[in-house]
């Protein structure tokens, strides 16, 4: 996209307002002008310049909100100001208009050497912070298109598991496939997140588990008893490298508790807590109403166990499992400081 | 019902692991498209009762236009089943009244409730 280079000069006095459009021009400049804060807003909502060279004090309102306007509206292109007064001289004055953003100030009567000079200034440091968001932007649909590949990727491993368990019938063999896919779509489901997100490197863990937990109860309904999993988290964003080890553990937790918590009255019931510690450690719990014993939970799937015991040892875990009074419970604490890039 | 379904999809093992799916559901798929023309021309021979439609197709083509000509012609509903099902996605496709959403990695029990539930609709219809 081209830059627009246009100069938009807002200023109530006429006389002053002529002599800055003139020198600008005189400089080479596309100049525009405006005499109220009302009109300015609009042409810059209209077509927005490259540098708005703006008086303080205005009759309908004040140069230094207008600027902060100008730098909080998230402009897809960035938009620099040079704040001019001739009244409000003090420091403190021009501290407010830098503090609100204004990128440089200059006191009316100004050199008309001085207007150019910093106005040049800016537009240099615009044109690199254009090309700093551009590199960014890119960057980011970069790393999307490296997300959507990978998550195609392991879709296509998921139907290719599908379409073999097709053409098989040893039900023992068809739980090991159902397992296996299952496994593959919980870190399928980060890289689908990964991609969706606004923040390409990060995923937000509440409503990955969430999700993971409706998928899994609807899996669970095809081999288990009916099933009812609460997810509860806070919205925390993780890497990748975090999120994936956790997918892969509350996956490997909530299969074991479908498969043998075998609560006394239906349904199952299956909670999954992810929760940050006063501390500044996690807690990821899952706690079933089950009646089974850890030792049998444990060793009814020797994989599974391997998966989380690999999966907590990769993110410097502890792990450990309680048979408590309403059922069984197995947490991960993790001491680390999580990765939230 | 049996339905008589047009899979749009250009990932062919994907192709083949839906159409498994609708086969083991009790429906018959009709035929496989990879792009938007591939399924317009097997929609007018094959007149399906609804396509899946993934909205990224091969040729750089769009399973929305696509699915807009299959409901403009022979009002072919689909099933949008795709990586990038964005809000901004499912309000272009909203004026189509899709017979459901199913984002991809799909689960196989997904594929199967939106077949159910656009089989009970379509024989209201």
């Amino acid at each position: 996209m081209p830059l627009n280079r246009t100069v938009l000069v807002v200023n109530d006095h006429d006389a002053g307002r002529y002599s800055t459009v003139r020198i600008l021009r005189r400089a080479g400049m596309e100049v525009a002008e405006a005499a109220t804060g009302a009109e300015a807003l609009r042409m810059i909502e209209a077509q927005p310049p490259a540098l708005v060279v703006l008086d303080v004090n205005l009759p309908d309102m004040s140069g230094v909100d207008i600027c902060r306007q100008l730098k909080a509206g998230g402009a897809r292109q960035p938009i620099m100001v040079l704040q001019v007064s001739a009244t409000n001289v003090a420091t403190k004055d021009r501290v407010a208009s830098l503090d609100a953003g204004a990128d440089s100030y200059l006191v009316d009567p100004m050199e008309p050497e001085e207007l150019v000079a910093v106005a040049r200034a800016l537009l240099r440091l615009r044109e690199a912070e254009a090309t700093a968001r551009a590199h960014v932007a890119e960057r980011d649909m970069l790393l999307r298109e490296v997300n959507h590949r990978v998550k195609n990727g392991l879709q296509l491993v998921s139907s290719i598991l599908s379409l073999q368990r097709r053409r098989l019938s040893d039900p023992q063999i068809l739980t090991a496939f159902d397992q296996a896919i299952t496994r593959v779509r919980a870190i399928a489901a980060i890289h689908e997140r990964l991609y969706r997100s606004e923040h390409p490197m990060t995923v937000d863990m509440k409503s990955y588990l969430t999700d993971l937990g409706a998928d899994m109860a609807v899996a669970g309904r095809e081999t288990a008893a009916e099933a009812v999993i609460e997810v509860r988290s806070e919205p925390i964003e993780l890497s990748a490298d975090d999120a994936v080890p956790i997918g892969v553990i509350v996956n490997e937790l909530v299969t074991n508790a479908l498969k043998h918590a075998h609560p006394i009255a239906a349904p199952t019931r299956i909670t999954v807590t992810f929760s940050p510690k006063s501390d500044g450690s996690h807690e990821l719990s899952v706690a079933d109403n089950g009646v089974s014993t850890p030792s049998a939970a444990e060793n009814a799937d020797g994989l599974g166990t391997m998966l989380i015991k690999a999966m907590v040892g990769q993110i410097d875990g502890e792990y450990q499992t309680a048979r408590e009074a309403s059922g069984y419970r197995a947490t991960v604490t993790l001491r680390r400081r999580l990765d939230m890039r | 019902m049996i339905l008589r379904v047009l899979i749009v999809e250009d990932e062919a093992i994907l192709a083949l692991d839906l159409e498994g799916l609708v086969e083991d559901a009790g429906h018959t798929v009709v035929a496989i498209a990879a792009s938007a023309d591939q399924a317009v021309r097997a929609a007018e021979k094959t007149r399906p009762d609804l396509a899946f439609m993934d909205i990224r197709l091969a040729q750089g083509s769009s399973g929305i236009e696509a699915a807009q000509i299959l409901r403009e012609r022979w009002d072919v509903p689909c099933i949008f089943i795709s990586a990038n099902l964005d809000p901004a996605t499912r309000a272009a496709v909203a004026a189509l009244e899709p017979l459901g959403f199913i984002n991809k990695p799909f689960h196989p029990r997904r594929v199967q409730e939106a077949l159910a539930a656009a089989a009970s609709r379509l024989s209201k219809a």
